[in-house]
């Protein structure tokens, strides 16, 4: 065993790219890559390693060649577009999310998994580009099994959100796009840290990330306090969800919610945002019984203030 | 940056407006009302490009005062609304075009009924139980789809507006500082605090 | 002699080594088999540059990789991911199981994150426990396993028949009935001819040739796919994961 951990204590700082201009991959297959290493066998000598284009800014190349959301002629399309919402609260931390990708104004995947389960304990969010939020925190995922090797106990979210920032600001510049908020339950309780690939790491209660993320806010601080119960701090997760969906265009489909608590991270479910609209979430925890829509909410009440019918006196007169 | 709202309620609209007139990076002033009472039922909040708000507002003023002198009855929300949008969209396609964006509040004392009218530059115009303009919109909207009740009393009413007001106090970057408020009402018009 | 005065203008240069080929290609995966298709087309701008060049490539008995974006870079990543489950074959005797090929996928699309593979992939075939099962992934790796999904010139058109045939969006059960969960293999047979024969009706850049390739999990019978016309197995033995490939024309206008 320590011979295997041996293999992966290599200091990050040592390189992240292989050679320099036009780099060569086919030299840098190590014995790894003949086995499995659960697919990441080029990162066996510690860092991956990366191929770079051999011209003068690989950054501009590549913000030239990629979607950056502003471009729609860009060949190669990042999917974008996302609400992501996580707090902490008494009973732990709700982490909430949409699950629709956009491509321009294609909605490339109406199912895709924006919570990351890293390991039993410990969640991320996916905001940004879909392959840097999944690869890097999967990434994230061996090193803190491997921390747990090592020092016989659970690495602690403040640890592993800091581990996930320093390798990203590594690539600062180079055009990684991730806004992930980090959520788990360590020896200091529940605890959210969102990180992002500016290099951003910052400890808080409640965040939300995306182009949904103001409406989402929205209800969320309205509704948000420390001693909120399990099924109302479930309820607001999911209702501010909902409120991004509805409101951002960017945003929809279903909304996937995960409670952690002490012994690790729960799926709640998986909600239907347009269900939620006419029929609410179902007989969950916390449901209000109808609809979210407001239409619904309001059916049958009126603004209009006539004022009460004139007496049967006053007619006689 | 400016954000309105507006919201209807059992018998009444709010209109609410922040109060500070920006040029550049700089506060010209801190208790500008931006919010124009242009006749006995109706309140219109404006923003949008400096010169052009209070110009559009006060041509608008006149206008629907003048329709009241010549027949003796005031312009309903609704028609006053529509003129107001047509203004707009004539004024777009003329070579200086007004870039301004309204919510226009208004109660019909035949129906008893608070109307309001959430109007862009464009000459779009849409009959909303609430609105709002601005970067402030981004969070009251969903905060409203949540909130907002059509039989909401005037108190209710505006503890509503306070959450819109301390939500995009707590979240805008650069939010403004003060708003002003006004009722439209069966009595008519009138200012209120928060 | 050169014109000196043309040569001390500031010149601007950019590399670009991408270009779009067209075609489509398409993955269902059913309760123990899982079809993958694509078009034969290959073309660029207006041109059409070939009617045959393959876009569906067995890796293994029970994996099919479809590739659509640049040509280029879609062979040269299907010849490396080749190499990679040889050298995993070499090393462990067995071939790499569906999970783990879309995993070094993913790795390998990332690897080339700062000068990305232009290439939308599919990835179909038999999970470990006999399940059907399609894998989608984009240029820089993120993947999803889905069961359906279309890529490539058509997608957008595809895709939405796709949602309503296989997943019953929109539709609307009869009375006291439910949609099956999983389609029996001759209907999903003839959803993807009628995706390609439509799209090629509606879409420039599909058309000329679809090859349809069918794994069936280990043990299951031939149902529902003897007989059918243009059909040829790829496996030599049926002990194992089973592979066909059914071959089609497509109009060629």
């Amino acid at each position: 065993m320590n011979t295997f951990v041996e293999r992966f204590t290599t200091n990050a700082s040592n390189g992240l790219f292989c050679g320099n201009g036009a780099v060569e991959e086919d030299e840098e297959f190590s014995d790894a890559m003949w086995g499995s290493e659960a697919g990441f066998g080029s990162l066996a000598r510690g860092v991956p390693s990366f191929t770079v284009p051999s011209v003068s800014d690989p950054a501009a190349f590549l913000r030239l060649h990629t979607d950056d959301h502003a471009d729609p002629n860009c060949k190669i399309k990042i999917q974008h577009g996302t609400t992501t919402l996580a707090f902490r609260f008494q009973g732990g931390v709700i982490v909430a999310v949409d699950s629709r990708a956009t491509a321009g104004s294609y909605v490339a995947s109406g199912t895709v998994k924006k919570v990351i389960e890293i390991n039993p304990y410990l969640l991320g969010t996916m905001a940004g580009g879909a392959a840097d939020c999944q690869y890097w925190e999967t990434y994230l995922g061996m090193h803190c099994r491997l921390h747990e090797l090592r020092n016989r106990e659970r690495i602690s979210v403040s640890a592993a959100s800091k581990y996930l920032s320093n390798l990203v600001y590594g690539y600062k510049g180079m055009g990684l796009s991730m806004g992930t908020m980090i959520c788990g339950w360590d020896k200091t309780g529940p605890a959210v840290f969102y990180v992002d690939s500016d290099g951003t790491r910052l400890k808080g209660d409640l965040f939300s990330v995306g182009s949904g993320s103001t409406f989402a806010y929205g209800v969320l601080d309205q509704g948000y306090r420390w001693d909120l119960s399990d099924e109302e701090a479930q309820e607001l997760g999911r209702r501010s969800i909902y409120a991004a969906g509805h409101r951002d265009a960017f945003s929809g489909n279903t909304c996937n919610l995960y409670h952690v608590k002490e012994n690790g991270w729960n799926f709640i479910g998986n909600y239907d945002i347009s269900k939620l609209h006419y029929d609410g979430p179902g007989d969950v925890a916390g449901s209000p019984g109808h609809g979210y829509g407001y239409d619904l909410r309001v059916e049958g009440r009126s603004s209009v203030n006539a004022p009460e019918a004139a007496p049967a006196v006053a007619a006689q007169a | 940056m400016e954000t309105s709202f507006a919201l209807t309620g059992k018998g009444y609209v709010i209109v609410a407006a922040d109060t500070t007139a920006a040029r550049s990076i700089v506060k010209m002033k801190v208790d500008e009302d931006k919010i124009k009472e242009i006749s006995p039922h109706l309140l219109m909040a404006y923003s949008g490009e400096p010169g052009d708000t209070v110009q559009f507002a006060e041509f608008v003023e006149r206008n629907i005062r003048l329709y009241q002198i010549r027949n003796l009855y005031p312009l309903r929300p609704s028609a006053a609304a529509s003129w107001i949008r047509r203004s707009l969209a004539d004024s777009l396609r003329s070579r200086s075009p007004y870039s301004v964006n309204l919510l226009v509040g208004g109660y019909d004392t035949a129906t008893h009924e608070p109307k309001l009218y959430w109007i862009d530059y464009l000459g779009t115009q849409v009959d909303v139980p609430f609105g709002a303009h601005g970067y402030g919109s981004y969070f009251a909207l969903s905060l409203l789809d949540r909130y907002h009740d059509p039989e909401a009393s005037l108190e209710e009413g505006l503890a509503t507006l306070k959450r819109c007001v301390d939500e995009v106090a707590k979240r805008l970057v650069v939010s403004p500082g003060r708003y002003k408020v006004k009722v439209v009402d069966k009595d008519g018009v009138r200012e209120v605090e928060i | 002699m050169p014109d000196m005065t043309s040569l001390a203008h500031p010149q601007q240069r950019s590399f670009n080594p991408y270009s779009e080929n067209g075609g489509t290609i398409l993955a269902i995966a059913g309760a123990d088999f899982s079809v993958i298709a694509g078009d034969t087309r290959q073309s660029e701008g207006y041109s059409i540059q070939t009617r045959y060049a393959p876009k569906v490539f067995r890796l293994t008995d029970r994996a099919v990789l479809a590739v659509n974006g640049f040509a280029a870079d879609g062979n040269m990543f299907v010849k490396k991911v080749k190499q990679r489950l040889e050298w995993y074959r070499h090393a462990h005797s067995k071939d790499m199981p569906l999970r783990a090929i879309a995993r070094l996928i993913q790795t390998m699309l990332y690897a080339r994150r700062f000068f990305p593979y232009y290439v939308y992939n599919i990835l179909g075939g038999i999970e470990e426990d006999g399940t059907g099962a399609v894998y989608s992934f984009d240029p820089v790796g993120s993947y999803e396993r889905e069961a359906c999904r279309a890529a490539g010139a058509a997608q957008s058109l595809v895709q939405p028949f796709l949602d309503n045939q296989i997943y019953f969006k929109n539709q609307t059960p009869a009375l006291g009935t439910s949609h099956p969960a999983h389609l029996p293999l001759p209907t999903v047979l003839s959803i993807v001819i009628d995706s390609f024969t439509s799209a090629t009706e509606r879409h420039i850049e599909v058309g000329d040739g679809l090859e349809m390739y069918v794994v069936l999990a280990k043990g299951r019978n031939l149902q529902g796919l003897e007989g059918v016309r243009g059909m040829q197995e790829l496996t030599v033995t049926d002990d194992g994961e089973r592979v066909f490939v059914v071959r089609r024309d497509l109009k060629k206008d």
